[in-house]
């Protein structure tokens, strides 16, 4: 991948699609009557290339999703600022909002709940296409049948009139990419596409995915918690741990060489891993969000924390080009 | 080698579902046995019956549902030959089930303790409250929670903590044999790793069978000694969990899922899925149900169905193998 953007590597040369940089986002919860505020996103940066795919991974909890909440702007962040193709889409909204959304466009995890059970493919397509491309109605028909071929859901005259209930989980979850597609987008945000199909067909919505990165130049980001997937369909991974950025690098080289304690954490727990014996962790708590909370978020777990880990934020260390990792016990 | 009584033997089970679409043979004539102490992991995607296999070995199929052919019996004992009030008294005593959803196999209105107490009591009423309560703090020490977490009620803890808790109750009366139905799916694969590791230690701390349930190939092949993988109602491969490897002979299918799978550390990964899509149970196809996704098919596939080759404790059934290649690559 020529577009390797990592801020930190400091070349220039083009911008990136996207670029996020310390964003924050925080919900209020209610404990106890006292009003607080907890932080998901907590000071993310990060960017992703054009036709580049950036793997998010992370438990349940660690933010990922409200970042992409916040990528396609159904949570406004409360801190930072999202670029997108040169736009500043942080706080924008009404029609400029409507016009950002046809380039960035999500896939669902659930293929069952994102298709609406009273429409057919032939709707769920044909909607977007006249929203965002204006065509009439011979021209709506032409652009569902390209879609249609597009995700490989064959013999087209058949599927356009399918019900949601007619399709398997894989055929929905096409369904749902071609939608996106309708639109025209230049990034996709995939929130877990796969993790509720069947394994023989996640093989292949993935590597639907993958062909239409590398025929119209699309940028995901593409959020699971499987680091197989994540290592098999992204350029990058980021490591995301209680709303804070772990380590960032190379899909091939955070394999290789996972450097944070989480990281090694999650690849020894990945099944399919050669990890035997007790798990690297001192603890198995959820990370504490509350605002206000105190150094690195993994440190209570963490079987090399020591004292400075839940006083002082950790400092990103680049231990080889484009590979960073925050923690305080990095050596480079 | 001896005479070992098997823990669980099912023989030629078949369940069946009545639709209005007409009758659908969820589980077709299957034949599976657990050895004593023995993890044997069951494999398949959705709707490959392997859940309702489950339910049928409880005898907890409802409604619609029934065995219509075949013996299931642990321990020797026919399942469906019992009144229930045996019934219930084998149920827990002999054999427990862990469900998927935690949160739905707990009741919300009672604390962790309570639960504990209600299934220890109700299945040995000889036990006393106090040895029942102490009983169930050793069983919260036994999946590493804290005993103060006896008062908590299920909503208090976490998902991991929850399915922690479950597994406490399926052990709690030393059951011979304990179904799992996809324990840890729900759970973030950290947490799935320590509780999957409780569970092996457990296992080999109170020395009972399991039948493991899942659609993670990766993680079954770990756990399991053999691994039954199953595709629309039939068990079309026993095999041993160390085998689970590509370049070893397997079933179509089998072969199919391993490639479907990226490796975690390989250098290259390429992944391949199965073309087409789980059959309809209902309208199966004919002959092999595989052969219209099958990458090997031959003609006689099309029309006749292949009878399971037993050598060992494996089992193939596919017409690309002979008698002799399985029990070569069984041993």
């Amino acid at each position: 991948m020529a577009l390797d953007r990592d801020p930190t590597a400091g070349s220039e040369a083009q911008a990136p699609l996207v670029a996020v940089e310390d964003l924050v986002v925080r919900f209020p919860i209610r404990t106890g009557g006292k009003r607080q505020f907890i932080t998901p996103v907590d000071h993310v940066n990060f960017t992703i290339g054009a036709g580049e795919v950036l793997s998010l991974v992370g438990e349940s909890g660690s933010g990922k999703s409200t970042i992409a909440k916040a990528l396609v702007r159904t949570v406004e962040p409360n801190h930072g600022t999202i670029t997108v193709g040169g736009l500043d889409i942080t706080h924008i909204g009404g029609r400029q909002l409507m016009d950002y959304r046809r380039n960035a466009q999500m896939i669902f995890q659930d293929p069952f709940g994102s298709l609406n059970p009273v429409h057919t493919v032939e709707h769920h397509l044909a909607f977007p296409v006249r929203k965002y491309r204006r065509a009439g109605r011979a021209q709506i028909d032409y652009e569902v049948g390209a879609l249609l071929e597009r995700v490989g859901l064959t013999p087209i005259s058949e599927m356009r009139v399918k019900y949601p209930h007619e399709l398997s989980g894989g055929q929905r979850q096409r369904v749902a990419i071609a939608r996106a597609l309708a639109a025209n987008p230049a990034l996709v945000v995939a929130d877990e596409p796969i993790s509720m199909l069947d394994v023989s067909i996640r093989a292949g919505v993935l590597s639907l995915m993958n062909e239409l990165k590398r025929d119209l130049g699309l940028s995901y980001l593409y959020i699971t918690h499987d680091l197989a997937s994540a290592r098999y369909f992204g350029d990058r991974i980021m490591v995301l741990y209680g709303g804070k950025v772990m380590e960032t690098a190379d899909s091939r080289e955070l394999l290789r060489r996972p450097t944070h304690p989480y990281t090694r954490l999650l690849l020894a727990a990945t099944p399919g891993n050669r990890h035997r014996g007790p798990l690297p962790e001192v603890s198995n708590g959820a990370p504490d969000l509350v605002e206000g909370r105190r150094g690195c978020p993994f440190a209570p777990r963490c079987p090399a924390a020591t004292a400075i880990c839940s006083a002082e934020e950790a400092p990103t260390v680049e231990v080889s080009p484009g590979h960073s990792v925050v923690c305080h016990h990095t050596e480079t | 080698m001896a005479q070992v009584q098997p823990v669980l033997e099912l023989t030629g089970v078949s369940v069946a579902y009545e639709t209005p679409k007409g009758p659908v043979q969820a589980v077709n004539r299957v034949n599976l046995t657990v050895m004593p102490n023995e993890i044997v992991g069951l494999v398949g995607e959705s709707g490959s019956g392997k859940s309702t296999m489950a339910y049928a070995i409880m005898r907890l199929l409802r409604g619609n549902a029934g065995v219509t052919e075949g013996a299931i019996r642990v321990l020797g004992e026919d399942i469906y030959g019992m009144d229930p009030k045996t019934l219930k008294k084998f149920r827990w005593n002999k054999m427990a089930m862990v469900f998927q959803s935690a949160m739905s196999a707990l009741n919300p209105v009672l604390t962790v303790e309570m639960q504990i107490i209600d299934t220890l009591r109700v299945h040995k009423p000889e036990m006393s409250r106090a040895e029942a309560q102490r009983r169930a703090g050793d069983l919260l020490d036994l999946v590493r929670i804290e005993r103060k977490r006896l008062r908590s009620y299920p909503h208090e803890l976490s998902g991991g903590m929850r399915q922690r808790v479950v597994v406490a109750i399926a052990v709690a009366l030393e059951p011979d044999l304990v179904i799992m139905d996809e324990p840890t799916t729900a759970l973030d694969v950290v947490v799935q790793r320590s509780i999957l590791d409780e569970i092996q230690a457990i296992q080999a701390q109170k020395q009972f069978s399991i039948l493991f349930i899942s659609h993670d190939f990766s993680l079954v092949s770990e756990l399991a000694s053999r691994v039954a993988i199953m595709y629309a109602g039939r068990i079309v491969e026993i095999a041993r969990g160390d085998s689970l490897s590509l370049g070893r002979r397997h079933h179509p299918y089998t072969e199919g899922l391993l490639r479907a799978i990226p490796e975690l550390t390989a250098d290259d990964v390429v992944i391949e899925g199965i073309p087409g899509h789980p059959p309809d149970l209902v309208n199966l196809p004919s002959g092999c149900a595989f052969h219209p996704r099958c990458s090997a098919v031959m003609d006689i596939c099309r029309t006749v169905r292949p009878e399971p080759i037993v050598a060992g404790e494996t089992l193939m059934e596919c017409h690309l193998f002979t008698k002799q290649e399985v029990s070569e690559s069984g041993s």
